[in-house]
């Protein structure tokens, strides 16, 4: 199992674009329920919108990519960097890579790197996560 | 602005089944944990749960109430206990120290009791 998991590092990710349609930054506003006008209008984002590309511009969350059981799975930590400014109706392209991947207390854990790139092909935000597979 | 300064608290309506699925509607994320009760059941949760990014989203809207988040240059997060339908979250808040260019601040999303569900950390430009 251990070594099965190790063998996922360095383990590259489907690449995907994704437009920031202002429609569904509207959306996750209302659902957060974080009702500032420049949001209800597409106008900016909320912090939490990358999230939105990453389930609408993949196939299928890392989890089910990486062969993870579901059911088994928790969210354990995210960090955001912001580094540019992302804009509504800009198109943008995340790359992923698993950076590292281990077992610790009866549960495995896998950190997921994520760079975001816009239309000009300039590095905006980068995206941390791990995630935990309950034995 | 200082170090040490406590933020005023933000304070959230109470979670519901329906907010998870228009959540997973508007995130995205399907996984049935968040929005099906007996497939949360047989993964041995006890029930749905929510998006551990929702409960983020409600730490997201506190530094917008705070600082503009064009502003915001950094935000990392722990999930430390799950959210379910019916609880009730505040976003608490300090800054704990600050660079040349930026704030350092903490930031927890917190039940009725006390239990803290997100800690997050995050950085603000001067």
């Amino acid at each position: 199992m251990a070594t099965q998991l190790e063998e996922k590092i360095g383990m590259k990710l489907e690449s995907y674009t994704f437009r920031v349609e202002k429609g569904k930054i509207r959306e996750l506003a209302l659902a957060i329920g974080d009702l500032k006008d420049e949001y209800l209008k597409g106008e900016s984002l909320p912090p939490t919108f990358p999230t939105v590309i990453e389930f609408w511009g993949g196939k299928g969350s890392s989890a089910n990519l990486l062969g993870l059981n579901v059911k088994k799975v928790l969210h354990g930590e995210q960090t955001y960097e912001y580094l540019k400014e992302i804009k509504p109706e800009d198109e943008i392209t995340v790359h992923s890579v698993v950076e590292d991947a281990y077992t610790k207390a009866k549960m495995n854990f896998v950190i997921i790197k994520k760079e975001f790139f816009n239309q000009q092909g300039e590095l905006v935000l980068l995206c941390r996560q791990t995630v935990i597979e309950r034995h | 602005m200082q170090v040490g300064y406590q933020f005023e608290p933000v304070q959230k309506e109470e979670v519901t089944h329906s907010q998870l699925v228009r959540y997973a509607g508007a995130s995205g994320d399907f996984n049935p944990i968040h929005t099906v009760v007996p497939f949360a059941e047989e993964a041995g949760l006890g029930g749905v749960i929510a998006h551990g990014m929702l409960v983020k989203g409600f730490v997201g809207q506190a530094i917008g109430k705070w600082f503009s988040v064009k502003d915001l240059l950094k935000f990392s997060s722990r999930f430390k206990a799950m959210t379910r339908p019916g609880e009730r979250i505040t976003v608490k808040g300090r800054v704990i120290g600050e660079q040349d260019d930026r704030w350092l601040c903490e930031a927890a999303a917190v039940n009725e009791a006390g239990e803290v569900k997100v800690q997050s950390f995050f950085e603000i430009r001067k």
